[in-house]
């Protein structure tokens, strides 16, 4: 059968169509991160965020309204858990203020200097990831206002993540739920250090280095500092599973972050001199 | 296929990537949401053939990678190939109703999501998402729901051509 005109040009598409993409992936893997490609995706980004911020502005109020109206019929019982809570935390509030001032006292008597570097910088969320496996957060500010690739993001509830990807004007925050996540923490009871990794869930994975460490249910988890790119002392979550396993395999240790990311507005970007991945730096 | 449906497929393309980026997350079910991008560029597939659905799959995908920190052209490639595929797999079937799409989008759907996991192992990427099956089926499923309502709007919108109206309009005289 002689080809026809159409059939040529359609191959001629097809074909285009795949050089294209295959010369995109090769040049976007061969080049660095301030590569003409990655620069062009920061450039699209920056573009697309004030819509995606406008879009999420409006959907977010009606998304709410309606899972509000689904957890109705649990909100009794809830404000009643709050109550108790409340009053317990304000108990603890009051020996943490004593345990503060006696701290501070002793740190005077010590001559004790904190390196405390970070500067806050206040961002809005405008928008999430556009696809189902990266939990990813973007926000409206960027190199513009002095943030670097790594730097974390916290909010008053806990750590919520940090910055993968920095364009002028917005910046994308990978959250702690992202299972690619990997951070140092450590319990705040007993200081044993790990592990904390995310899984796509709205729950954590603490891996504790030492395999007996003493790790209970409703012990705190907080950052360790360690991996370089998140400053020690930050509060994440609280465990709300331990399962022992099989000699030999480690135990699951679940943990339930304080922050509510579906509901996050406004973060807080730490920004200090030079956060860097030591990993990352290391294996590249 | 006229300018005017080649216009109107653009626009949906573009809509569909703002409604991806803006609205679709926060309509997440059990931590997954459907992809628009991939469901318009198999939809078009269906009814306009292989060659217009790899490209709107390819356009689309491409405005999806620009939009997240991923390596740029995954997304356009396993979009447009899915999309290929589609447009060449509609004549193996034996129907023409809404089914078609259904089934192709919930399959291939599946092997994009797939295709797109494989493509970031064989690239050496550091940080690879986990392979979910479950991710996977919700999505597809999803996926699916969205055919309902993107496949009537655009078999109903197909602006033929000129030659094609005046076939309409005017049909062939009759026996006798």
């Amino acid at each position: 059968m002689p080809k026809t005109p159409k059939t040529t040009r359609n191959r001629i598409i097809v074909i285009c169509i795949v050089l294209l993409c295959v010369t995109m992936v090769t040049l976007y893997v061969r080049e660095g991160d301030n590569g003409p490609l990655h620069k062009v995706q920061n450039f699209f980004l920056d573009l697309v965020s004030p819509l995606s911020n406008g879009f999420s502005k409006i959907f977010r109020p009606i998304k709410e309204g309606f899972v509000n109206l689904f957890h109705l019929p649990s909100l009794s019982k809830q404000k009643k858990e709050l109550e108790k809570e409340v009053a317990s935390l304000r108990r603890q509030m009051l020996e943490a203020t004593e345990r503060d001032a006696e701290n501070t006292e002793l740190k005077r008597l010590l001559k004790w200097t904190e390196d405390n570097t970070e500067q806050p910088v206040g961002a809005d969320i405008i928008g999430q990831s556009p696809d189902n496996w990266q939990r990813l957060m973007i926000i409206n500010k960027g190199s513009s206002q002095g943030l670097k690739k790594y730097m974390s993001v916290i909010t008053d509830e806990g750590l919520v993540g940090r910055l993968i990807s920095v364009g002028s004007h917005s910046s994308v925050v990978q959250l702690l739920t992202d299972s690619r996540s990997a951070i140092g923490a450590r319990d705040v009871r007993t200081r044993e250090t790990g592990i904390l990794e995310g899984n796509n869930t709205g729950e954590l994975r603490f891996t504790p280095m030492n395999e007996e460490a003493d790790v209970k249910e409703g012990d705190i988890i907080e950052t360790s500092g360690m991996g370089g790119t998140v400053p020690p002392g930050k509060i994440i979550g609280k465990v709300t599973d331990v399962q022992n396993r099989a000699k030999g395999l480690s135990r699951l240790m679940q943990v339930t972050p304080y922050v509510s990311f579906s509901k996050l507005d406004k973060v807080v970007v730490l920004v200090t001199p030079e956060p860097e991945s030591i990993i990352l730096k290391e294996s590249q | 296929m006229s300018r005017n449906r080649q216009i109107f497929i653009g626009v949906l393309v573009v809509l569909a990537f703002v409604l991806q980026i803006s609205v679709l997350p926060q309509l997440k079910i059990f931590g997954v949401m459907p992809d628009l991008i991939l469901v318009l560029a198999i939809v078009v597939a269906v009814q306009e053939g292989p060659v217009p659905g790899a490209i709107v799959g390819f356009l689309g995908g491409l405005l999806q990678d620009l939009a997240s920190p991923q390596v740029l052209g995954v997304g356009a490639f396993s979009k447009a190939v899915v999309a290929f595929l589609a447009g060449t797999m509609k004549d193996f079937f034996m129907t023409y109703t809404i089914l078609l799409p259904v089934l192709l989008v919930f399959f291939l759907g599946m092997l994009e999501m797939s295709l797109h996991q494989v493509a970031l192992i064989v690239l050496g990427q550091e940080q690879i998402p986990p392979f979910s099956i479950t991710t996977i089926v919700y999505a597809s499923l999803y996926d699916v729901l969205v055919v309902f309502l993107l496949y009537p709007v655009l078999k109903r919108f197909r602006f033929p051509l000129k030659e094609e109206s005046l076939t309409i309009a005017k049909p062939g005289p009759g026996p006798g």
